[in-house]
């Protein structure tokens, strides 16, 4: 008897132990800091855009040069996958298991995101601002995502409602990768058209590794287009502007916002950029908006070497939300509170467009600018934020069949 | 349309075609297909970029300097790593080249970073000439040159010259080529410096059309291969015409019949010349006997 209440006491105090540490303390969160996690291509074909996580990182140094936040300082990991989806589960495994991160910002990638989007999800990883505009993130809503990155879809509605409205285009051809990407924005685009009426003259897809675009130039040439909308990666950017100016095709040209890293865009197709609209996220490189000019101290002083780019200071504009929900936990840092913080944001805005989330809302925004590459290079700003006024479950139900 | 898909088959062709040559030279003298081809001639096409905008030489300074380089790094590749391998079987070789491949990759991924840039080429990819109906940029009029005369020396070098017939000798019968005072090892090195080098015109020609950065190769590698199983992996001549048929048939396959399926026309024609002419159409089809 006495053996059998010993052990009971015994199982107890252990069960007690055990269980303590958890509910005094929340994953990645201490008395003086928050741990919060990124993957990004540092290596290999995609690392262009490995400025975003490094920006994110800058970013981060600038808050907690600032005094952090409620006395915690970000501790930031940055784990470079190489844009490979295999890796990007490794990177999330190690961090939420390991590094015990309290959530995920941004992270470059539809490919690399899905990948771990189910398994950040059953562990209540919050995660703030894939830099990746597709539907995957809001629709349908789950409990610990929110998007900030502007919609491919409502990107290609923005440009045509700019080249009917404004520039009174009347032939659109769509020149786009033949993924979700390309996809959900030639999807965006024929929406936007049929509003007018209209329909797309052609629709030319790319495979990602081809190198010859002169055929798929030669479809879009045949099909008498005055403006093309381009859904591509860089180097197809610049392949066919390069082959449509050697076939004689004079279109106007449109981009997304992944092309519009003009300064790199110009240089690359020797000059052809000038002219080019294209949509985006953020400010432009050059404004004059105070909140930007902070952003760029803030990388002159903790990341000297980096170049000041759009893909850069897109690392701050994802994750701005996070901080501002971040702020408003107050010293009672949960999970739980956390999204009921970042619900409770409203027309927020930073250095981007509006956002907005609830429990039912996590797109945070539907708007994009129309800017434009000039001479060298630079770009200037052609239109105030815009709003798309597509159905989102339209372009899901055509490019998913759900 | 027909002709202008045909004359732009026939201008990217030729670039199939010098990478199906630069596979073929070293194929024919240690049957092994190289698959660090492309990245050998993508890491000499940065060494020009880096000649070129980082310490201000000329274009031909720099173009000779990035050649230079390319038979450097054959001759070290092969030296140091592919003649050291105990007991080479094929396989073991072309597992060796695969490494180089992710080697010379990781290396220009580092150094370089995968921005893409532009490599200024003196010729002009966007003045073009009138051909009937169609156009075609003094960049594809130079490529197109460059490759017939580059076929044309190999051909000489092949017929006429010591070490070309030497090289010929190694790749029938290497221990015979030995026995005769051949000095085989050494040609091995010249075969891969001499490959590299061919490599590396087809990169540079190719970078001001395709923008450089390390995938640079990638795409193209598969078509050079294709292109050479398509004309035959032993004949120079085979693999330079399968070059230019495969750009032109895949060019009118995207213009007529799918773009979606374009870059899969290499692969189909890869299977389908394995299945009924594996040793290409131009080659002579030898049966071993046992």
């Amino acid at each position: 008897m006495k053996k059998r209440v010993v052990f009971t006491l015994f199982s107890l105090v252990l069960a007690l132990l055990v269980f303590i540490p958890f509910s005094w303390a929340e994953r990645g969160v201490t008395d003086t800091e928050i741990r919060i996690g990124q993957w990004g291509p540092q290596t290999g074909p995609a690392s262009l855009w490995g400025a975003v996580a490094r920006g994110t990182g800058c970013y981060f140094d600038m808050i907690n040069a600032e005094g952090g936040i409620h006395g915690r300082k970000i501790k930031y990991f940055l784990r470079d996958d190489g844009y490979m989806p295999a890796r990007t589960k490794a990177i999330a495994k190690e961090l939420v298991e390991d590094k015990e991160i309290f959530a995920f910002a941004s992270g470059v990638g539809s490919a690399t995101g899905m990948a771990v989007k189910r398994y950040l999800h059953k562990n209540k990883v919050p995660w703030v601002g894939p830099a990746a505009g597709s539907t995957h993130w809001g629709y349908p809503p789950t409990k610990y995502l929110w998007g900030t990155y502007p919609l491919y879809c409502d990107e290609a509605a923005i440009l045509i409602d700019h080249a009917v409205n404004t520039l009174k285009k009347k032939r659109i051809a769509f020149f786009y990768q033949n993924d979700d990407y390309g996809k959900e924005g030639l999807y965006g685009a024929q929406l936007a058209l049929e509003k007018y009426g209209m329909k797309l003259v052609a629709e030319v897809s790319a495979e990602p590794l081809d190198t010859d675009l002169s055929s798929h130039v030669m479809k879009l040439k045949a099909s008498n287009a005055d403006c093309v909308l381009n859904w591509v990666l860089p180097k197809h950017g610049a392949i066919v502007l390069g082959t449509a100016a050697k076939l004689g095709f004079k279109p106007q040209w449109m981009t997304t916002s992944t092309l519009s890293d003009t300064p790199i865009m110009y240089k690359i197709t020797k000059g052809l950029y000038k002219d080019v609209f294209f949509t985006t996220f953020a400010e432009l490189p050059e404004s004059d908006f105070p909140l930007l000019k902070k952003y760029k101290k803030a990388q002159e002083q903790f990341a000297p070497k980096e170049r000041w780019g759009v893909f850069f200071y897109a690392g701050f504009y994802f994750v701005e939300p996070m901080v501002e929900a971040l702020k408003r936990c107050g010293r009672d840092l949960t999970i739980e509170n956390f999204v009921k913080a970042m619900d409770s944001i409203k027309d927020f805005q930073g250095i981007g467009p509006v956002n907005s989330f609830g429990p039912n809302k996590r797109q945070g925004t539907r708007s994009s600018f129309v800017g434009k590459c000039v001479e060298g290079g630079e770009s200037v700003r052609i239109t105030d934020w815009m709003p798309s006024g597509i159905d989102v479950n339209e372009v899901i139900k055509r490019a998913y069949n759900r | 349309m027909f002709v202008q898909l045909f004359i732009s088959g026939i201008a990217f062709g030729s670039l199939y075609a010098l990478i199906a040559l630069a596979m073929v030279i070293i194929y024919k003298t240690s049957e092994v297909p190289n698959f660090g081809q492309g990245e050998m001639a993508m890491l000499s096409t940065f060494v020009a970029y880096a000649l070129l905008e980082n310490y201000g030489y000329s274009f031909t300074i720099s173009f000779t300097g990035s050649l230079l380089f390319a038979a450097l790094l054959g001759i070290f590749l092969e030296f140091v790593f592919l003649r050291r391998a105990k007991e080479p079987n094929v396989l073991s070789l072309m597992l060796i080249t695969l490494g180089f491949q992710m080697i010379l990759y990781g290396l220009a991924s580092w150094k370089w970073g995968a921005d893409q840039r532009n490599l200024a080429f003196p010729v002009s990819d966007f003045d073009t000439i009138q051909v009937g109906s169609a156009v075609l940029s003094y960049l594809n009029i130079a490529t197109i040159l460059i490759t017939l005369i580059l076929m044309f020396i190999l051909f000489l070098f092949f017929k006429y010259t010591k070490v070309g017939i030497a090289m010929k000798a190694t790749q029938q019968n290497a221990v015979a080529a030995k026995i005769n005072g051949i000095r085989t090892n050494r040609i091995l090195s010249i075969t891969w410096a001499m490959s590299s080098v061919i490599g590396a015109v087809a990169g540079i020609l190719l970078a001001p059309i395709a923008t450089l950065d390390p995938n640079l190769m990638m795409d193209p590698l598969i078509k050079g291969f294709a292109s050479a199983v398509l004309g035959g992996m032993t004949t120079l001549v085979g693999a330079a015409f399968g070059g230019y048929m495969l750009g032109i048939i895949e060019n009118l396959f995207g213009g007529y019949v799918s773009l979606e399926f374009k870059s899969v026309v290499a692969f189909g024609i890869i299977v389908l010349v394995l299945c009924f002419k594996p040793s290409g159409l131009f080659a002579k089809h030898y049966v071993r006997k046992v």
